[in-house]
């Protein structure tokens, strides 16, 4: 490498991927963490600090289900002590009065509820439990509790067209930032694509909607939309570059550069239980295999956008091609668009039921 | 995205969703969100040091041009730029004019 090692700015935790939800488009690994390979409190309080150590100024707190860890608000305040900004990204059951308060005193930031409709039973068939109720109420007591919220609603063929009612749902529980995600076609998400990916006439009202909803609440309630990959000619600059400025710690201690890297056949992460975190950042192969531009094949390697979108995404080209060193081929100029393109053809067509995610070995709540 | 200019009388408030702290790699400040980070160089943090709610726009302005000894207008527009950046992320408070206690629009 011949320039510096890049900072990191954020950090993933992963704590664990206990989830008493079942979405079918869920971002985890079809191959969960095992509850007993769960790194402890002492190992996630020493990730944290060498987190902030490293350059780290902001920690996720994310799953599977945050709020499954009962030591979460001891995990927090040693975020809070190394200095480092906290977010709590949950789907918010088991966010009662005194886990919210305790989480509030231990130093918590800001929190992010997942919502999966406006309507209660299509988001409650989504989840797989009876969920919806439950996240309004623990929406009105984060707000009550002073903390900055968020909604995040993950979107797909079946609420795409509820947006404008979304929107208006986020905006009257007071949320101060709404992440609309078109879903992202890995692991569990992949497994329903058929069902899920949205017709182009969709994607097209959306945009305008979001557009719409952006301009009317400037100032008042952030709204990020991105037109879906599949549906754009130029891939996303997946975590702005493998390796530049995001890291991911899964429940069992892996660090990885995207939190879906681990399904890269043939790539092997390093653990926080074996090495510090700076080393891992700086040195493992894993770290440097797909960073900056030096790793690139044609077309990337002489593309003018090359240090715009890193030529991707790993696990894109990874699971896609075969080759998680191909261009991501979302890109027009990838020899394999036409994979892409094939997916989009059967645009609308029923891909059958959607398979939710099996949590094998459950979770309390 | 669009915006109507902030007026003079508003008083801009940073948001409760950012904290400003110092960094510990480069020892400059840095104003932290739920979803990222700003580095904020010598006159951005001059100008959120000033958004505490209790200035004006105008206020703020007259105060950095009397300290930087630059014209109020080419001050203005550049705290005002600054500013649009901060609210695009929804990290900036507007708050109406002083007579009505403070009040801001989450719990008006």
């Amino acid at each position: 490498m011949a320039s510096p090692t890049p900072r990191p700015f954020s950090l993933l935790a992963e704590v664990t991927h206990r989830c008493p939800l079942h979405c079918p488009y869920c971002s985890n690994p079809t191959e969960l963490a095992k509850p007993d390979t769960e790194l402890r409190t002492d190992e996630w309080k020493r990730v944290l600090a060498e987190a902030a150590d490293l350059g780290v100024l902001h920690v996720g707190f994310s799953g599977g289900e945050p709020l499954q860890r009962p030591d979460l608000a001891q995990l927090i305040a040693a975020a809070r002590a190394a200095g480092l900004y906290s977010n709590l990204i949950t789907s918010a059951l088991g966010l009662n009065q005194g886990r919210a308060q305790e989480l509030k005193e231990a130093g918590l930031d800001s929190v992010q509820i997942s919502f999966q409709s406006d309507l209660a039973p299509e988001a409650d068939a989504l989840a797989g439990v009876s969920a919806h109720a439950r996240k309004l109420e623990a929406a009105h007591l984060v707000c009550q509790l002073g903390f900055p919220l968020s909604v995040n609603v993950v979107l797909h063929r079946g609420n795409l067209d509820r947006l404008d009612q979304i929107i208006r749902l986020a905006e009257s529980l007071g949320a101060e930032r709404l992440e609309l995600a078109n879903a992202q076609y890995y692991g569990w998400a992949f497994r329903n694509r058929a069902s899920l990916l949205p017709t182009r006439g969709q994607v097209e009202q959306a945009t305008q909607v979001a557009l719409a909803a952006k301009k009317r609440l400037y100032g008042k309630m952030e709204i990020l939309f991105v037109v879906p990959d599949y549906f754009s000619d130029r891939p996303k600059p997946c975590m702005n570059g493998w390796g530049n400025r995001f890291l991911t710690v899964n429940p069992a201690g892996t660090v990885l550069p995207c939190p879906t890297a681990s399904e890269i056949k043939g790539m092997r992460f390093e653990n926080v239980r074996d090495h510090p975190l700076a080393w891992i950042w700086k040195e493992s192969e894993s770290f440097n295999r797909f960073r900056g531009t030096d790793w690139m094949p044609d077309p990337c390697r002489s593309c003018e956008f090359r240090e715009i979108d890193w030529g991707g995404c790993r696990c894109q080209a990874a699971l896609l091609t075969g080759d998680a060193a191909l261009t991501d081929p979302v890109c027009k100029l990838s020899p394999h668009r036409h994979i892409i393109d094939r997916a989009l053809a059967a645009e609308g067509a029923s891909g059958g039921a959607l398979v939710a995610r099996q949590n094998a070995f459950g979770a309390t709540y | 995205m669009t915006s109507e200019a902030i007026p003079p009388e508003a008083r801009p408030r940073l948001s409760r969703r950012a904290r400003v702290q110092t960094d510990k790699v480069t020892g400059k400040p840095v104003l932290l969100y739920p979803e990222g980070v700003l580095l904020l160089n010598p006159t951005g943090h001059e100008i959120v040091k000033l958004c505490s709610g209790d200035a004006t726009f105008e206020e703020i302005v007259t105060s950095l041009a009397g300290r930087y000894n630059l014209p109020a207008p080419k001050i203005a527009a550049e705290v005002s730029e600054y500013l649009e950046r901060l609210r695009a992320r929804n990290l900036l408070d507007l708050l109406p004019q002083p007579s009505d206690g403070g009040e801001d629009r989450r719990t008006a």
